[in-house]
């Protein structure tokens, strides 16, 4: 076992191959030390899941909001914080490939779309539940991803994300022309896939619940068993062994790491997340076709990690609240006023931007700004505000 | 884990009092606010019916969304004004929400408002419908589809109106093959490469088998084309002479244009979405009024002989002075029309919840139209007869809405033999 202190990330740093800034590149820009944790003394502090009490309590509180808070919300923003949800599943495997392990990616989409059609023919077309359909699909999205894997053996930075590029419209093409299992170009019905989670039919004890809600607790319960999960891959010996092969791969090979093992198993797992998100998407939406998981899925994916915070499993979360309920609250925002220049559903003649454009050209504007003024995403602003309030009132 | 169910357990017993209000307007169950009134449900408050309309407000197909979603609002509008809402007494709001004619995108906004809504009042789109179909059979949900894919005919959770695409496929190729001099010529396909475009094509299809041609060619373009060279030439390598086209009005705009600059002149007929107004605009003008017709149903805009049309034009005056004559908006008047239909058969009946539409769908004799369109013949749905009749316009620019009629009336022996499946 190796026996760097996790919690300090390397000198290396994927900045200079990837673009992707770490906190250490970040910390020499930026010419102080700003450490994104407390200071952790003790070996047993680092292998903590949950470091503090404040840290409990919040989960705890979070977890009271999702059983009951929950209940108060309305079936819209059921609906939206649902579809993030599952965007923080594959998130998180996003940032196991990407933010832990450096292999940055543009073909996560592709891997969503294995998972959608895999519960379309599994869980809508055979009839499995979802106890079978669920695990399934992250194996097969898994298998697939090991198969990518051995690409990123061989190469690095710009041109691993050609080779994930060209995965994607790869995918596209056999999407499109395997009809018996994905339906072509007209898409396929996943309804069939967990028709019974819809809560509105339900009635325990006179409780009456959204139809949403039910997809609500499962979704953000999948994705604090996909958190934990990953936090448990990340702070343990294949973790460090990833943190290694991303801030130099010569020298994690030259301390004993495995690149083989490690970075064919870090595409695997990051697909099976993918996959599971991908499942989730097609039962929960009920139809998916080869034009959702394009390009535009891919980037949004790379932008939910780079908002939120990348490595880090709370900022992929924190990242995909973000995105994914960006496109909610402008459809909200512009139904209730009529924002300028946008073409809302107020006959929204006198529009210029589209929403659908509009969001496209948001993803890619965070993703700029946030890239040059907070490289380290939404989770470094929220450690940055808890070591002050730790640190009160001499925070300097 | 343990702690967290037993809370979750006590709380869920202690909340339920407070949850009824969300619920009631959720669930497909309500509770009957008395007086022999009718029961609050999903869309229901007691006063006002909610219906949802899936539209394209974004995206190239917007041109015939906009005009469509008017026509639905004018002839609710003339409801909630004139005749005091459905059966006198409930308003109707319409609530719109936009699929930018993108199947997923279509099922995610259904997916957001079919909570809220009594029903469907509108969902645009061949590939849309396609998609929201099984949702809406899942959830018990019913909806009008704009559009008139033979398909939709023997849907229980679909309300159609109008003469099939495949019909006026049909239509069009007797009309044109039984012209004077047109018996040997080449018939070509055009069509947008998916399940809008197979409609147009299965027509073709059947009427070659009928009436004894063959295609020659088959050009296929996706929705959002811009460039048809391909196309184009793939048509004119074949000899084509005449060419059913399916697409919608901005692909007709790009797909005419290169054949126009290609000098490439057939007899183009195109399936009723291929057309808009507008085009008659455009420099492309010349070209359409000698080469393109459109196969739809009815009257010209304005014909004042028809009751139908004279109130139509009367109450777009009214409610939308800035509407231009427009085939899709008569369209979408209609399918409002058809709306209320159901509507007041299911307020007759005693019960506006999903289920309650589904059986006044049933329980309707026909759908009429005082002459817009055919009248649809309704019931169990094994019993649905869809209205056969078309009529060829013809492109005149100085023609309100830009199209005048050019056959009227065509209702050929091969449409009558086609059979709905399912």
């Amino acid at each position: 076992m190796t026996t760097a202190t996790p919690a300090q990330e390397g000198a290396g740093g994927i900045g200079s191959r990837t673009g992707i800034p770490t906190s250490s590149n970040r910390r020499r820009r930026l010419g102080r030390s700003s450490r994104n944790r407390a200071m952790v003394v003790r070996y047993q502090d680092d292998l903590r899941i949950f470091p503090s009490l404040p840290a409990r309590v919040g989960l705890a509180a979070l977890a009271l909001f999702w059983a009951f808070g929950s209940q108060g919300l309305s079936s819209f923003w059921l609906n939206a914080l649902t579809y993030a949800a599952i965007a923080a599943i594959a998130a998180i495997g996003l940032n196991l490939l990407t933010g832990y392990t450096g292999q940055v990616s543009l073909g996560h989409a592709f891997f969503l779309a294995v998972g959608a059609y895999a519960t379309a023919h599994f869980g809508a077309e055979v009839g499995w539940s979802i106890f079978l359909w669920l695990p399934v699909a992250g194996v097969i999205g898994g298998v697939v991803g090991a198969i990518i894997g051995p690409f990123a053996l061989r190469l690095r930075g710009n041109y691993l994300v050609i080779v994930t590029l060209g995965m994607l419209f790869l995918g596209e093409h056999i999407f499109k022309n395997w009809t018996d299992v994905t339906g072509g170009g007209n898409g396929i019905s996943v309804a069939g896939a967990l028709p019974t989670l819809d809560t509105s039919k339900f009635d325990f004890l006179g409780q009456r619940w959204d139809r949403n809600q039910g997809w609500f607790w499962l979704s953000w319960a999948l994705v604090a068993v996909a958190a934990l999960l990953a936090k448990n891959i990340v702070r343990t010996r294949p973790g460090r062994a990833m943190q290694a092969i991303r801030d130099r791969d010569l020298a994690a090979e030259v301390i004993g790491v495995s690149l083989t093992r490690y970075k064919i198993a870090a595409f695997a797992v990051s697909s099976a997340f993918a996959a599971v998100a991908g499942a989730l998407y097609g039962s929960f939406q009920g139809f998916v076709q080869p034009s959702d998981f394009g390009l535009v899925l891919s980037i949004q994916y790379v932008a939910m990690i780079v908002i939120g915070g990348v490595g880090t499993i709370f900022g992929g979360i924190l990242g995909a609240v973000v995105v994914g309920t960006l496109p909610f609250v402008i459809q909200e925002l512009s139904s209730n006023y009529d924002l300028p220049l946008v073409s809302g559903d107020k006959g929204g003649l006198n529009g210029y931007i589209e929403i659908a454009s509009l969001n496209k050209m948001l993803y890619g504007l965070l993703i700029v700004l946030f890239l040059i003024f907070e490289p380290h995403g939404l989770a470094a602003v929220w450690f940055r505000v808890k070591a002050w309030f730790r640190t009160w009132p001499f925070s300097y | 884990m343990t702690a967290l169910l037993a809370l979750s357990l006590l709380a869920a017993a202690c909340s339920s009092d407070k949850k009824t209000t969300t619920s009631s307007s959720s669930s497909g169950q309500g509770n009957s606010s008395g007086g022999g009134a009718l029961a609050t449900t999903a869309g229901f408050d007691g006063t006002t019916i909610k219906l949802g309309v899936i539209t394209p407000q974004t995206g190239p197909v917007k041109l015939i969304g906009d005009p469509l979603t008017n026509g639905n609002r004018v002839w609710f509008d003339y409801v909630n004004k004139e005749l005091g809402g459905i059966a006198g007494k409930y308003k109707v709001e319409l609530e719109v929400v936009d699929s930018a004619y993108d199947a997923t995108k279509g099922v995610q906004q259904y997916n957001a408002i079919k909570g809220d809504v009594v029903m469907f009042a509108q969902i645009l789109g061949t590939p849309v419908v396609n998609a929201v179909l099984s949702q809406l059979k899942r959830d018990g949900l019913a909806g009008q589809p704009a559009t008139l894919d033979s398909l939709w005919v023997r849907e229980p959770n679909l309300v159609p109106i109008g003469t099939p695409y495949q019909i006026q496929a049909i239509n069009s190729m007797s009309w044109y093959l039984g012209e004077p001099g047109n018996k040997d010529k080449k018939v070509c396909t055009a069509i947008q490469d998916d399940p809008y475009g197979k409609a147009g094509q299965s027509g073709i299809d059947f009427a070659a088998k009928e009436m004894g041609f063959t295609v020659a060619t088959t050009a296929k373009f996706g929705a959002t084309d811009t460039s048809f060279t391909a196309q184009v030439s793939q048509l004119k390598t074949a000899g084509c002479e005449v060419i059913f086209l399916v697409a919608t009005p901005t692909t007709t705009g790009g797909l005419l244009g290169a054949a126009a600059a290609g000098g490439y002149a057939p007899q183009w007929i195109g399936q009723s979405p291929t057309f808009i107004g507008i085009l008659t605009k455009s420099p492309l003008v010349d070209y359409l009024e000698k080469n393109y017709v459109v196969a739809s149903e009815g009257v010209t805009w304005g014909d004042e002989s028809v009751p139908g049309m004279k109130d139509l034009v009367a109450r777009q005056k009214k409610y939308a002075a800035d509407q231009a004559p427009d085939y899709y908006f008569v369209f979408g008047y209609n399918e409002a029309r058809a709306v209320t239909q159901v509507l007041e058969k299911a307020v007759a009946l005693g019960d506006l919840s999903h289920d309650g539409i589904l059986k006044a769908i049933t329980s309707l004799d026909k759908l009429t139209f005082d002459g817009l369109t055919g009248d649809y013949g309704y019931g169990p749905v094994t019993d649905r007869n869809p209205p056969r009749v078309n009529t060829i316009f013809k492109v005149d620019r100085n023609a309100p809405g830009g199209l005048a009629v050019l056959k009227a009336g065509i209702e050929s022996d091969a449409a009558k033999k086609f059979t709905f499946a399912g």
